[in-house]
């Protein structure tokens, strides 16, 4: 008979996303023949993202700091100030942030206005960004959703919200990959690539 | 023995009307096919591959779907080609709102395995004029009037569904019934709401073809009116119509 404590580690690690019954239990196996250090460790891990894991109250990005204060992306005094970045979710954000080229500030929505799941403005950040934006400090907002038609919707509603304020509004470019392949991009993909085709640097003439 | 299961590999024309994001890498899409009506299908890895389905899995992309049938009734989504992918609409609000509502209202409006090719055409033929930007506000209701009497559920405008005379200045609409009601026949349908004459004149006159763009006024009273039809005969609101007015398109 298997002991009820290995059959609750089981039941709660089948109830992590993409971890089916067999997994789980290949898991707890795998917990249970480590040193009795790393399930502590693990359970400590655990614990602690719960506890002191929660939203900036500014960015609505993740945080361990203390409470009601902002976190590092909102303090660090050597990021642009007046140039703001909105992404869809925490992913996202880290996402740009790998490219090591964006050195402004973030704002996350927490989803994206999705009309067939019935998802509108109220359930996002929204608000929240129009109460940043009301302190006249940020010259320009890039809106990072994703490409496809809800990120469109929500990029284009916000567009409707923030130009009256006078406010850049700049959206990521759309195209094709790097490394890509011209002839297996999809109609959209290279119309908006033709659409925002850009200048060469002109050509240096030899003498 | 072991006998092979037996798998069915077919080819449809299709409209995608929505998509669900599946475990971690997958993507459940329901398709508008031209020859079997609604249909859903599992697409593995549609999220994690690019290269799969290319921008083929947006809502309102037309579409020839390789499927293959499994055990029955589901469906497995082996390839995409897309015919149109109707992406200049995805440049303006206003036409993304109208193209999910009519995708909403399709898929709500029909049944699994039923082929509807009048209203797939209709639908596809909305979706191209969205694209070209040449559909405006009435557009999407003689749409809406289109569908539905289409799909069975035609509502009368004119004349009084009981008396069968004109409708006159101050009929009442019972979406139970199915329709408009003059105003001498109204005490008999304690259930029907005040309608406005003008409105219910003009979505007759819609429905008989003419397509003379509303005013606004006459836009709202012939919204809340279809708006009202609808949620009765499908028993809930479209999620679709929130985001209409919210982003204030109508």
């Amino acid at each position: 008979m298997t002991p009820d404590a290995l059959n609750r580690l089981v039941a709660q690690l089948s109830k992590l996303p993409g971890i089916g019954e067999k997994t789980a239990q290949r898991l707890a196996f795998h917990v249970l023949r480590s040193p009795p250090e790393y399930a502590r460790n693990l359970s400590q891990a655990l614990l602690e993202v719960v506890d002191k894991v929660r939203l900036c109250p500014r960015c609505f990005s993740l945080t361990d700091g203390p409470t009601d204060q902002p976190c590092g992306f909102c303090t660090d005094t050597r990021r642009d100030d007046k140039v703001l970045c909105v992404v869809e979710g925490i992913a996202d954000e880290l996402a740009i942030e790998r490219t090591r080229e964006f050195r402004g500030r973030y704002h996350v929505l927490h989803g994206v206005l999705s009309p067939l799941e019935g998802v509108g403005p109220d359930q996002l950040r929204i608000r929240e960004l129009l109460v940043r934006l009301e302190s006249g400090a940020i010259d320009e907002v890039i809106v990072a959703t994703n490409p496809d038609v809800e990120g469109e919707a929500t990029a284009l509603y916000l567009v409707r919200l923030l130009r009256p304020m006078g406010i850049k509004v700049t959206r990521l470019a759309q195209g094709i990959p790097m490394g890509g392949d011209l002839e297996y991009a999809d109609q959209a993909t290279l119309a908006r690539a033709l659409a925002a085709r850009r200048d060469l640097e002109p050509r240096v003439r030899v003498r | 023995m072991v006998r092979p299961s037996r798998v069915d590999r077919f080819e449809e024309e299709s409209i995608v009307l929505s998509t669900v994001d599946y475990g971690e890498a997958d993507r459940i899409v329901t398709l508008f096919t031209l020859g079997r009506g609604r249909l859903s299908a599992f697409a593995a890895g549609a999220r994690k591959s690019k290269r799969r389905f290319p921008g083929a899995l947006e809502p309102a992309t037309h579409l020839k779907a390789r499927l293959v049938e499994r055990r029955g009734d589901t469906y497995r989504l082996d390839a995409a080609d897309v015919v149109t992918s109707f992406h200049h609409l995805r440049s303006d609000l206003g036409r993304i709102a109208r193209s999910l509502y009519a995708l909403e209202l399709c898929r709500e409006l029909t049944r699994d395995h039923e082929a509807h090719p009048q209203l797939f055409n209709s639908l596809l033929e909305y979706l191209a004029l969205l694209d070209r930007a040449q559909a405006g506000p009435t557009s999407l209701i003689a749409f809406e009037l289109d569908t539905l009497a289409r799909a069975g559920f035609r509502p009368q405008f004119a004349p009084c569904l009981h008396c069968h005379r004109e409708t006159g200045p101050r009929p009442v609409f019972d979406p139970d019934v199915g329709g408009a009601i003059c105003g001498n026949c109204a005490p008999q349908f304690p259930y029907a709401v005040p309608a406005e004459g003008r409105v219910v004149d003009a979505l007759s006159r819609l429905q008989e073809g003419e397509r003379t763009p509303f005013e606004a006024a006459i836009r709202s009273g012939a919204r809340d009116l279809l708006n009202l039809f609808i949620e009765h005969h499908l028993g809930r609101r479209l999620k679709s119509v929130d985001f209409l007015n919210q982003v204030g398109v109508d």
